[in-house]
């Protein structure tokens, strides 16, 4: 942030731009916002091992304001974070808003959007995933019924082997047919 | 196949990131330690809800299910998998699925190596390796290990060709990064457009953007009409001391507020219409020349021609982008996996969201349950009815056309104050106002079963009123133009009083529309709502006001410049008005399909504009006293003299030339691209109707496998009753286990299947 204090150094800023969509002006971006967030956790100085091991706790980056009304958030915060707790480091931040960010491609945010949907992990979207995210998406006001219905014909509509079960390929078949999921898949910051 | 409505299974994740799976009926347990990697030793990891889970089947049948071949992928993706992706067209591999890699070194370097052992690796540049760690879904720190490693390892096989190669490939990266830094902080607006996404979504943000790119388009037609028309001519001004151009007077006008508004008076002697031009040639130093005539026509060309390329381009990604045609039945799968827009912010929006969401779930639920299936004669009223109401609406279209021919007319001969000139645009204005006011009236009528038919119709109808009023328009100013001494600055000065119309309305309808209604609504009237930003409406204008731009610049050079203010005007007006008065709509707005909508009309409208412009350019015969072509026969006179002057000097082109030319290999350029167009879109077809074939087959396939997993379930309690039984006992019918295969080949087939397994040994399952 400062002219005196460098936070990254040039091979750090290096390697982000060639792991993430960012250029070097996005990444200090990124972290002037990730350090906000917390500013007596994490140091001016990134220059060592500082973007790995300081972790933020989950309920300071759910309250940003870019995640703070989304129903996702939770599981979005576990998707990005190393350990799966939500407590993410500086590197899964800026991973995190890599993938959401407008360069990122179709397939790299259908592959992720897929996880997040995943609820309990298991590299299925089985019904009770399918009915969380319903749920979260119209904050309980559907009846149990029909939100059962509706998830019969997401599984009808997209379930092409006759499982009960969206794999990632169902998934992603589908998607690629969605003109909107490019726009709506997309935070700024 | 029967199947459980209600989700059964249970499991009981234990500590060790393991989980059991009890069978209630042969109390066995099964162990499936399947870690998919978020880390050693994450607690309750990946439950395998097997088909075998889902029925309340046995164990033997999953642990079979586990061997399928389909299911050992995702296994060899939890440790270490590959998917072999096209990338770019060539054939790159690509880490990809949804399957998050191990962390730790031996997963990196595992990775790693894969990358290098790979045997295309050598001729792999830097951008496509980087590409590739873009690509992969997996941490951070993992990918920065792997690049370390990578790169560590490349370095080291190098020769010195290849070092050459690879310099050159990271001097290309880092110029490549260097300008998306330039690009990124040239980036205009950007807290404006997160502030509007986090309050309205990406809708009404979708409106503003579109605003923002025909402000990046205006620019380098403005610059390519300032440096080569405008600032040439203000430089012979400067330097010969001549005023050129015409004069009607010989006295100099001096500059009153009024000129601004309505473009006549001081402005008719600048260099903001074509009037004003020379038609010399300037002498600029010794043998350099710099001929006005040529540089005024072929600036016109060249941003034309820009603006093709720019419009062409982006209509085609567009399109490839959002508009990929699939079988579109995918309405409920759309709602839950596309419903939430991940960019909204605030709280109001939220909620609003949730509840649009709501309201169409329920709505595509009702509709669901009490299908309408209209009687015939309903549909035979309601075509007569659509055949009246489009009978309506052209001869609307026609009326508007004659009004604005009548005023013109009139308004030619009189002199009043101010409505002289004025009486034309405010006409046009009114009718673009209000006409669309009345389509909607008749949509109504009209009854479209979709929301999204009737907001197409809409469109199409407002845009061709628009461009009816304009054809007539630009008809009567080249028609009359020999009644005028200099038609051309006339028509940039009707031009650009359109302009300047279009704009004070815009302001007023935001500030009526908006602001009031916001106003009335907090404090006066309760009832009324706060006012929704209407997309589509303000993005027509926006689309209206660019094609008069195109329209006009060729007489009123510097009307690309006035643009370019009018809409940076207009995005902070909006912007201010939209977050203080309006409320985020309850239905939603498809914004990548409208994109690609309003480009093709954007589209359709440049080109309007450019044939409109070549009509004049072509056939109509330019004025005597002024502008850069006075004198001659018509605009296009110099580049046919021009053509002939080539033709004296190298008489080989006038062979290409006139091969160019001629009708017949017109006819055959014209041909061979409608042949083009013919295949390509027969392949498409063809691959639409493909693709269905394949689900289909997809879908049987999953069906084989159910019914065959079935047969092997049965066999395998065969096997196991027979087992609990002596050994000795026949070997049972399987029909009678069998409940839902009834068709005879079925059982014919398990018969067979049962007998082969009890003479190969149940070892072998």
């Amino acid at each position: 942030m400062g002219n005196k204090v460098t936070t990254f150094t040039d091979d750090q800023l290096e390697a982000y731009q060639d792991c993430t969509f960012f250029t070097r002006k996005e990444i200090l971006r990124v972290f002037k916002r990730y350090q906000e967030l917390a500013p007596d956790l994490i140091p001016f100085n990134m220059t060592g091992d500082e973007s790995r091991k300081i972790k933020m706790p989950v309920d300071v980056i759910e309250g940003m304001a870019e995640l703070n009304e989304n129903p996702f958030k939770t599981r979005v915060c576990e998707v990005f974070s190393e350990d799966g707790s939500g407590n993410m480091s500086f590197d899964d931040f800026l991973d995190m808003f890599s993938v959401f960010s407008e360069a990122a491609p179709r397939d790299i945010k259908t592959a992720y959007g897929f996880r997040i949907y995943d609820f309990d992990g298991d590299n299925y979207l089985s019904r009770p995933d399918l009915e969380k995210t319903l749920t979260s998406l119209t904050q309980d006001e559907l009846t149990a019924e029909e939100v059962a219905f509706v998830v019969d014909k997401v599984l009808e509509e997209a379930d092409l082997d006759d499982d009960g079960m969206l794999s990632y390929i169902e998934f992603e078949h589908v998607i690629s047919r969605a003109p909107d999921f490019l726009n709506t898949f997309h935070i700024r910051i | 196949m029967s199947r459980d409505s209600a989700y059964i299974y249970d499991d009981v994740p234990n500590q060790m990131g393991e989980y059991q799976y009890e069978n209630q009926r042969s109390g066995q347990q099964y162990e499936m330690s399947d870690m998919a990697s978020k880390g050693d030793g994450k607690v309750g990891l990946t439950r395998r809800k097997t088909w075998a889970a889902h029925n309340g089947a046995d164990l033997e049948t999953a642990r079979l299910l586990e061997n399928l071949p389909s299911r050992q992928l995702e296994n060899l993706t939890n440790t270490l998998g590959r998917d072999t992706v096209r990338l770019n067209h060539r054939r790159l591999k690509s880490f990809h699925g949804p399957f998050q890699h191990g962390d730790g070194e031996e997963t990196s370097t595992e990775i790693a190596n894969m990358v290098t052992n790979d045997p295309d690796f050598d001729d792999r540049t830097e951008d496509e390796i980087h590409t590739l760690l873009k690509g992969m879904t997996t941490t951070l720190s993992s990918k920065r290990a792997i690049r370390r490693k990578v790169s560590s390892k490349r370095k080291r096989q190098l020769g010195w060709f290849t070092r050459v190669k690879y310099n050159i490939g990271m001097s290309w990266q880092h110029f490549k990064y260097s300008i998306a830094e330039v690009m990124y902080s040239l980036e205009l607006w950007k807290s404006h457009l997160k502030l509007i996404e986090g309050h309205f979504g990406t809708g009404v943000t979708s409106y503003f953007l579109f605003l923002k790119w025909l402000f990046l388009i205006n620019i380098p037609v403005f610059l390519l009409t300032l440096g080569f028309v405008v600032l040439p001519q203000v430089l012979y001004r400067w330097y010969e001391n001549v005023p050129t151009g015409y004069q009607q007077t010989n006295t100099s006008k001096s500059f009153t507020g009024a000129e601004l508004l309505d473009g006549r008076g001081w402005f008719e002697n600048t260099e903001l219409y074509y009037g004003f031009y020379t038609n010399e040639t300037i002498q600029i130093t010794s043998g350099y020349k710099y001929h006005m005539r040529y540089a005024y026509l072929f600036t016109c060309g060249g941003y034309y021609l820009l603006c093709l390329i720019i419009l062409a381009t982006s209509i085609l990604r567009s399109y490839r982008k959002y508009y990929i045609e699939g079988s579109g039945d995918f309405n409920y799968y759309f709602k839950v996996f596309n419903g939430w827009d991940y960019g909204i912010t605030s709280q109001e929006a939220a909620r609003l969201k949730h509840k649009s969401l709501y309201s169409e779930l329920v709505e595509y639920l009702a509709g669901f349950k009490a299908p309408k299936d209209k009687s015939l004669t309903a549909k035979c009223q309601i075509f007569w009815l659509r055949v009246l109401t489009n009978v309506t609406v052209l001869a609307l279209l026609a009326s508007s056309g004659y009004l604005i021919y009548y005023i013109s007319i009139t308004m030619e001969t009189k002199d009043i104050a101010w409505l002289d000139v004025f009486a034309m645009p405010l006409c046009i204005t009114a009718i673009n106002l209000l006409l669309p006011l009345v389509f909607h009236g008749l949509e109504q009528l009209e009854d479209y079963s979709k929301p999204k038919t009737e907001l197409y119709v809409h469109m199409v109808r407002t845009m061709t009123l628009k461009a009816v009023t304009l054809c007539v328009l630009v008809n009567f100013w080249y028609g009359r133009s020999s009644r005028r001494m200099c038609w051309e600055t006339f028509m940039g000065q009707e031009i650009y009083r359109l302009v300047i119309v279009d704009f004070i309305f815009t302001l007023l309808i935001t500030f009526l529309f908006e602001f009031v209604r916001k106003i009335m609504a907090k404090y006066c009237v309760k009832r009324l709502s706060l006012p929704e930003f209407n997309i589509g409406r303000n993005t027509l204008d926006l689309i209206y006001s660019q094609t008069l731009c195109w329209l006009g610049t060729f007489y009123c050079p510097l009307l690309s410049c006035i643009v370019l203010i009018k809409l940076i005007i207009i995005f902070y007006v909006k912007r201010v008005s939209v977050l203080q008065n309006c409320k985020p709509s309850l239905r939603p707005w498809r914004a990548a399909r409208s994109h690609t909508i309003f480009l093709a009309f954007l589209f359709c409208f440049f080109l309007l504009s450019t044939v409109a412009v070549a009509c004049g350019i072509i056939f109509v015969l330019p004025s005597e006293e002024c502008g850069p072509y006075k004198g001659q026969n018509q605009t296009y006179e110099i580049v046919t003299e021009l053509i002939d002057d080539w033709r004296e000097d190298e008489p080989w082109l006038t062979y290409i030339i006139d091969f160019i030319s001629s009708p017949g290999c017109i006819a055959a350029i014209v041909i061979l691209l409608g042949m083009g167009t013919y295949y390509i879109r027969l392949v498409m077809i063809g691959h639409k109707e493909m693709v269905i074939l394949l689900e289909q087959q997809l879908a049987l396939e999953g069906k084989d496998k159910n019914f065959l997993l079935q047969i092997l379930q049965n066999v395998n309690k065969q096997n196991r009753k027979k087992d609990k039984k002596t050994p000795d006992r026949p070997f049972a019918s399987p029909s009678d286990d069998v409940e839902s295969i009834t068709s005879p080949g079925g059982r014919k087939f398990i018969r067979q299947v049962a007998e082969a397994s009890a003479r190969g040994g149940h070892g072998q399952m």
